[in-house]
């Protein structure tokens, strides 16, 4: 890989032309823009822009006390909440010195792995609609409101959940709330399971996406990718095996692969890891010991020991990491967020070379990045 | 008219041949004045076709209320990808220094009459992030607001509150849509 | 599972001695704190060795590099490299000088180090020698040389 493949380097020869896809574009949630020279069908280079919704957050972080910080950490990637909230609150456990609760671990564990499915869900669906599959966009979306449904139950809310506080959550489990998600569920993993049939069944979805963007394991690790791109090569690469957080230990799961690193193997793997995250939402709802789900106290007022702390969590896109460096006041001294989708972008423009234009919506959107991470 | 061209903005155009422009706003001020207006607005709340262009957290919001669960089709709301065939944009996040004159282009791109819906406390106030250093406040004084939806994010029935208000708008004729005039160079 | 784990640990916890022993000057203020992380300072000038030597020893991915500011005479650079097969990340801290702030590109040993150069760039002014195509990534093109990650920017709070 050369860094030649992430930008475009001349103006356009007489037999090419500059194609600008965005920023505002039906890609992807979240405005980018990436120019193509193409030639013909085919693209000879591409250059992703970025910036586009960036907020300045790391900025503005610095400028907010720690118990502030923690429903803005939401709003990093709006898909991914609960995993943006426990690492946060998992770094600031580490810089406090305190631990949550065992209910607490659970919950959060069920959290994350809900709003994981939630996520590929709406992934996979914004995909479909990229390679023109409308009516799998309609089921998707249609299956994510019931588990969307589930974590509103929850924290109360539909999108920005807010849930895990210092040492614990916000709040306990409804009453009933394991038999209605164990119905949910069930009936989702049904459907799963025929989307999935459906999927791949469909010829022209499979000419669509078979062997195209193909990412090896080799070009993958060299790229820096993480979550389910780097997995659908084949690499074995999950930090809630590799370094297991809360109890992740504690549960019996597999860390879906994939080998070709195509297109559909992309979302095989998101497809597969929903079913994968419902055994694990299972275990947790019948292993959950009972007890308090936050300290006695909850540290509101906090400041940390001078010092640092680098806390990591596999979020539905990957590597999710806080850098947080507390120089002892009650506001971080640097504030570093490392988001997977950051990485995925990056990794973008170099696979689009080489293919034709027909399939950039469907390379772009089987990587699944979140521009309002990208950005921050 | 001018012999031989017509000024179209900054464009000079040639007229083709057997081709005639108008640069009176007559039928329009005629129609503007007279019941056919009524049917006009009529058929025009009930179209709002809307531009999918989501900036943030709003944008999946926005996404859910287009399809299967909420299903704005029952209002004739229909999510739409291009600029060009929308009615409807939503400000659905916060506007940066890179992405304001982006965003001016495409409300240009738009044809007459549109709306805006500002979506979410980062379009309406900031947010979040007002004190940032690389956004844009006070988007209400660059574009011709008609809905405000506060919440972060607001929930999908709020955001179809939004169109049932803009429906009601545009029925009284209440609504701040620009009204393509000929004599102003737009079209 | 758990042997397999305590194995990659030994291994990882020789990363830091290696990493001292072979280059003794430039290699300071080892710190493990716990199994999973180590943090290390080290000279700016050898930056590139160091990363050479560690991706020979099988740390290829590196996850972040970010800028630090401290006011008024120092700034860091803090690599965080782990690997695609342990879960040890080592935390690399480099500090430049604040009126010049440069350090060599890694973008020939880690090709993703790219944009993570070009972001800490365009936020603190850090110029990376040897970057292939070090400019502003995030920010309007105009912003360049504002900095507004450092802790003297006038640019916050926005004063609209």
């Amino acid at each position: 890989m050369t860094h030649e493949a992430t930008q475009i380097t001349s103006p356009p020869k007489p037999s090419e032309m500059l194609l600008h896809l965005g920023p505002q574009h039906p890609l992807q949630p979240g405005p980018f823009l990436l120019d193509l020279k193409i030639e013909g069908e085919t693209i000879r280079e591409a250059e992703l822009k970025i910036g586009y919704i960036h907020k300045g957050m790391e900025k503005v972080f610095e400028d907010r006390t720690y118990i502030q910080i923690l429903p803005l950490t939401d709003r990093i990637c709006y898909l991914a909440s609960n995993s943006n909230n426990d690492v946060y609150c998992r770094g600031m456990e580490e810089l406090l010195g305190i631990e949550p609760t065992d209910r607490a671990k659970y919950l959060r564990v069920l959290t994350n792995e809900l709003c994981r499915i939630q996520s590929h869900l709406l992934g996979i669906g914004e995909y479909t609609t990229d390679v023109g599959f409308l009516t799998m966009f309609i089921y998707m979306v249609r299956e994510r409101e019931s588990v969307v449904s589930l974590l509103e139950a929850i924290t109360g809310s539909r999108l920005n959940h807010n849930y895990a506080r210092f040492g614990g959550v916000a709040q306990d489990l409804p009453p009933g709330y394991k038999e209605m998600a164990l119905k949910s569920l069930g009936k989702l993993k049904e459907l799963i399971k025929s989307h999935d049939d459906m999927m791949s069944s469909d010829s022209i979805y499979l000419k669509r996406t078979k062997g195209v963007g193909t990412l090896t394991a080799k070009e993958a690790g060299e790229l820096g990718v993480a979550g389910p791109p780097l997995r659908a090569a084949g690499v074995n690469y999950d930090l809630r095996r590799l370094e297991p957080y809360l109890v992740y230990d504690e549960l019996d799961f597999n860390v879906i692969t994939q080998t070709d690193g195509d297109v559909f193997s992309r979302v095989k793997v998101r497809l597969l890891e929903i079913l994968e995250s419902i055994y694990i939402i299972e275990q947790c709802l019948d292993q959950m010991p009972s007890g308090p789900y936050k300290q006695d106290v909850t540290p509101y007022i906090t400041r940390p020991e001078p010092g640092e702390v680098y806390s990591r969590i596999e979020d539905p896109r990957g590597e999710m990491g806080m850098y947080i460096i507390s120089d002892g006041s009650d506001k971080p001294y640097r504030f570093r967020i490392r988001g997977p989708a950051f990485a995925t972008a990056q990794a973008l423009p170099p696979l689009l070379i080489g293919t034709y234009v027909a399939d950039v919506a469907a390379i772009a959107a089987s990587m699944d990045s979140c521009t309002s991470e990208v950005d921050r | 008219m001018e012999e031989g061209g017509i000024k179209l903005g900054e464009i000079e155009l040639e007229i083709p041949p057997n081709v005639s422009f108008t640069t009176t706003s007559a039928i329009h001020d005629f129609i503007k004045d007279s019941p056919m207006q009524k049917l006009v607005n009529w058929g025009r709340k009930n179209s709002l076709w809307f531009m999918t262009h989501p900036m943030g957290c709003c944008g999946i919001e926005q996404i859910c209320v287009g399809v299967a669960h909420y299903d704005t089709d029952r209002f004739g709301i229909i999510p739409r990808a291009s600029p060009r065939q929308a009615d409807v944009m939503m400000i659905s996040g916060y506007v940066t220094k890179k992405y304001l004159p982006a965003l001016k282009r495409v409300w240009d791109q738009m044809v007459e009459p549109k709306w805006i819906l500002m979506m979410g406390e980062c379009a309406i106030s900031g947010g979040p992030w007002w004190e940032s250093y690389s956004t844009v406040i006070n988007m209400d004084e660059i574009f011709p607001v008609d809905i405000y939806i506060p919440g972060c994010p607001p929930r999908p029935e709020a955001l179809l509150e939004g169109f049932i208000e803009l429906q009601k708008k545009i029925v009284a004729q209440k609504d701040r849509t620009v009204i393509p005039n000929p004599a102003d160079g737009e079209v | 599972m758990g042997d397999e784990q305590a194995a990659i640990q030994v291994i990882d916890k020789t990363i830091m001695i290696e990493l001292s022993d072979k280059f003794p000057d430039v290699v300071s203020d080892v710190d493990v704190p716990s199994p999973n992380r180590a943090i290390a300072r080290i000279d700016p000038s050898k930056v590139h060795e160091i990363m050479q030597f560690l991706l020979d020893k099988g740390f290829d991915h590196l996850s972040c590099i970010s800028g630090v500011d401290y006011p008024p005479d120092k700034m860091e650079v803090v690599y965080h490299v782990t690997s695609y097969s342990g879960p040890l990340v080592i935390t690399l801290k480099a500090s430049v000088p604040r009126d010049d702030p440069n350090i060599d590109s890694l973008c020939d040993i880690y090709w993703n180090a790219n944009w993570y150069e070009r972001e800490t760039y365009e936020l603190y002014g850090i110029k990376f020698n040897d970057c292939p195509y070090l400019k502003v990534l995030l920010l309007v093109e105009e912003m360049e040389g504002e900095w507004p990650l450092r802790k003297d920017y006038a640019g916050y709070p926005n004063p609209t």
